[in-house]
């Protein structure tokens, strides 16, 4: 009589568990790895979480995916470290079981995470990291939704050209985007036969007094200095050539996005006005709607214009939802075949995936500009865009000298 | 050879090294009266450029530096009094074996402690307090005034440590001490409490590099790595236990990372030091100024 009572109850148990909503509708999870403490750009990956929330939010508002189901995010901290970028996916993975993983932001810790995502067959997205060899591996579960060094030197020299530069210099740091960075730059200097000399220096990314560097290229008199450092090696190489006397007299161009951060000014005081920065989103930019839609929400929610990090999270999540939903599966082989074979909505235009030659694997690129900051805590949304030419609203303005 | 530039990078070594060697000073004071390697010295370091960096942004104002330097060094002094009460005087009075390991880890831990801290109380970002003075130039050298306030206060703070030490009741027993931790003893002196202070004296050095270069080299949770391992360089290249070998050892490694960097590469910077420790170890053990130790 009691084992069958207890019987009896089990049976009831698993019935109503099946049957509850809750059971039925098991989340589907989605990884975000990404820099969230030193030595990475903590600061990138903050912006990255902030977007990829966003995103699962308005998925989750809308009523999920596939028929009900929430989106849940898992945030994972690499902390711009190969070890705890792979040990970080390993736990997404088979801990959390992840269907996809998106917020990669630097590019040695992708090189380390893409080949184990390969082995647990797990879509990895790209959201700033852009060496181009993380593409042109032709890996299946790799996908990327930035721009790849390539393209970045490509309009870098093609500014020079038209600038008239002669003697650019360039301080780079000792990972995959610095030293990829400058070997794509000498290459491309002898195809785009370049007018130009070009000296490049290597730095180890732990060091934090770079003033001999600084002096040998400032004693070397480049027309342009070019600062390949990410995060703090950025803010220390724009101080310390402040310091030396080589900016601003020197246009100096930094390689990526940070200065559109709102830290920048905080950082850099007076030693970052006239620098020169790569940009992928500029406020004045007409988006998709669903970008307007995320532009408004990030203003009103942080009382800040969002940043390119955010905004490339944000549409990354947004349409893993959509090939999620397009697949009908939250099974990552399905997930793979709808990314290939789906056009997806981005924040400012259609993204595809398409296996195309070389590093154009499985790659959608955003555009680039390069803006200036021409006085002292100038807001993002006036620096002015000095290149390409069909987008600019003024030219490269020289500081005066000290 | 361009002279004016081998000039500047000169000249830019010795004022990187003569500041360093606080943390070199902080280290080796410690080891000279503890015996023990404090492996967190660079999160003191930190704990220093944060501290500086949150009275200037909240209460002082930016002009106020100067006043929040010897705070900063007063604070991280009454944390390391702190810590050695707690956590590494047990080494001391109980029966411990492996007074060594015992130190080793508790400082390690702290190392991960204090990072993690970092983290959690002003987030994983990097900060810079305003310039303590404008950009000048030191001869043939262009630096920035802050790196010019860190050296003048480097030679003060090295001057006021040789007065405490030799001038003074309390410096005679940190030099008793050293000698002879049982001797000092049988003179009627506390020499748990020295090691209280003495710790506290040696992070607060520390503090006070991380305050003077916090505009410099900013301020973020992993700021006190490479000052750390360059103290370690330096009391390698002057002798383990010496405050003098503390100073030249860190002139000389300016010096010879500035000619590395002039006649081989700028990118290998950090490499040159690690030569001429090399060189010292195989030919000079304890070091230029360390002496050996004897044991009874």
């Amino acid at each position: 009589m009691l084992n069958a009572l207890r019987t009896f109850s089990l049976a009831a148990v698993a019935a109503a568990a099946l049957a509850t909503p809750a059971f039925a509708q098991a989340p589907v999870k989605i990884g975000v790895l990404t820099p969230l403490s030193p030595p990475g750009d903590a600061t990138a990956g903050q912006f990255i979480v902030r977007g990829a929330k966003m995103a699962a939010d308005e998925i989750n508002g809308q009523g999920g995916v596939l028929g009900g189901r929430k989106i849940e995010l898992v945030v994972e901290d690499d902390a711009g470290t190969p070890e705890k970028g792979v040990a970080g996916l390993r736990k997404l993975a088979s801990q959390d079981r992840v269907v996809a993983v998106v917020g990669q932001f630097h590019s040695s810790v992708t090189e380390a995470v893409q080949t184990l995502a390969e082995q647990l067959k797990v879509p990895v997205f790209l959201t700033q990291a852009s060496a181009k060899s993380l593409t042109e591996k032709h890996l299946t579960y790799t996908f990327r939704t930035h721009v790849i060094d390539p393209d970045r030197v490509t309009l870098w020299n093609k500014w020079i050209m038209q600038q008239g530069f002669k003697r650019v210099a360039i301080l780079a740091e000792n990972t995959d985007y610095g030293v990829g960075l400058i070997e794509e730059t000498k290459k491309q200097f002898a195809s785009m036969n370049v007018k130009a000399e070009l000296k490049t220096i290597i730095f180890d990314r732990a060091v934090v007094d770079l003033t001999p560097q600084l002096l040998e290229i400032k004693n070397w008199k480049p027309d342009l200095f070019i600062n390949v450092g990410i995060g703090t090696p950025m803010y220390l190489i724009s101080k310390q050539a402040f310091d030396v006397g080589l900016t601003p007299a020197t246009p100096m161009l930094i390689s990526y996005d940070a200065p559109s951060r709102p830290e920048y000014w905080k950082n850099l005081g007076e030693k970052g006005t006239y620098a020169t920065f790569i940009v992928y989103y500029h406020p004045t930019m007409k988006l998709t709607p669903r970008g307007e839609a995320f532009r408004t929400r990030y203003l009103e929610q942080f009382k800040e214009q969002p940043v390119y990090g955010g905004l490339n999270a944000y549409a990354q999540v947004m349409l893993l939802a959509d090939a999620i939903n397009a697949a009908k599966s939250d099974k990552p082989d399905d997930i793979v075949k709808a990314l290939l074979s789906t056009k997806f909505t981005g924040w400012n235009g259609t993204i595809t995936f398409t296996r195309g030659e070389g590093p154009y694997w499985q790659q959608w690129t955003p555009p680039m500009l390069f803006l200036q900051y021409t006085k002292e805590n100038q807001p993002f949304t006036e620096a002015k865009i000095i290149y390409p030419p069909e987008l600019k609203t003024g030219d490269l303005m020289m500081a005066p000298k000290r | 050879m361009d002279a004016y530039l081998l000039s500047q990078y000169v000249l830019s070594g010795l004022v990187i090294g003569l500041i360093y060697s606080l943390m070199a000073l902080g280290i080796t004071f410690i080891y000279g009266i503890m015996k023990m390697i404090n492996w967190s010295m660079g999160e003191f370091y930190m704990v220093g450029s944060y501290v500086q960096y949150a009275l200037l942004a909240t209460f002082l104002g930016w002009e106020l530096w100067w006043v929040a330097l010897p705070l900063s060094m007063v604070s991280v002094f009454l944390l390391g009094v702190v810590v050695q009460r707690f956590l590494l005087r047990p080494m001391y009075v109980g029966g411990i074996e492996r007074r060594d390991e015992y130190a080793t880890i508790i400082t390690i831990a702290l190392m991960v402690l204090f990072r993690n801290l970092a983290i959690v109380v002003g987030g994983p970002n990097q900060f810079a307090p305003r310039d303590y003075a404008r950009a000048t130039t030191l001869l043939t050298l262009p630096i920035s005034g802050n790196r010019m306030v860190a050296l003048v206060s480097t030679v003060l703070l090295l001057l006021l440590f040789y007065v405490l030490t030799r001038k003074t009741w309390l410096g005679r027993a940190f030099r008793g001490a050293a000698q002879n931790r049982v001797g000092i003893q049988t003179a009627g002196v506390d020499v748990l409490r020295l090691d209280m202070l003495a710790f506290g004296v040696g992070v607060a050095l520390a503090a006070a590099a991380g305050a003077l270069l916090a505009p410099d080299f900013l301020v973020y949770p992993e700021n006190g790595a490479i000052s750390t391992f360059k103290g370690f360089e330096i009391i390698v290249i002057g002798g383990l236990g010496s405050l003098m070998g503390s100073v030249v050892g860190g002139l000389l490694l300016g010096l010879i990372e500035a000619l590395g960097s002039v006649f081989l590469s700028p990118a290998y910077k950090d490499l040159y030091g690690f030569v001429l420790l090399l060189a010292l170890l195989a030919f000079r053990p304890t070091g230029l100024f360390g002496e050996r130790e004897r044991t009874v």
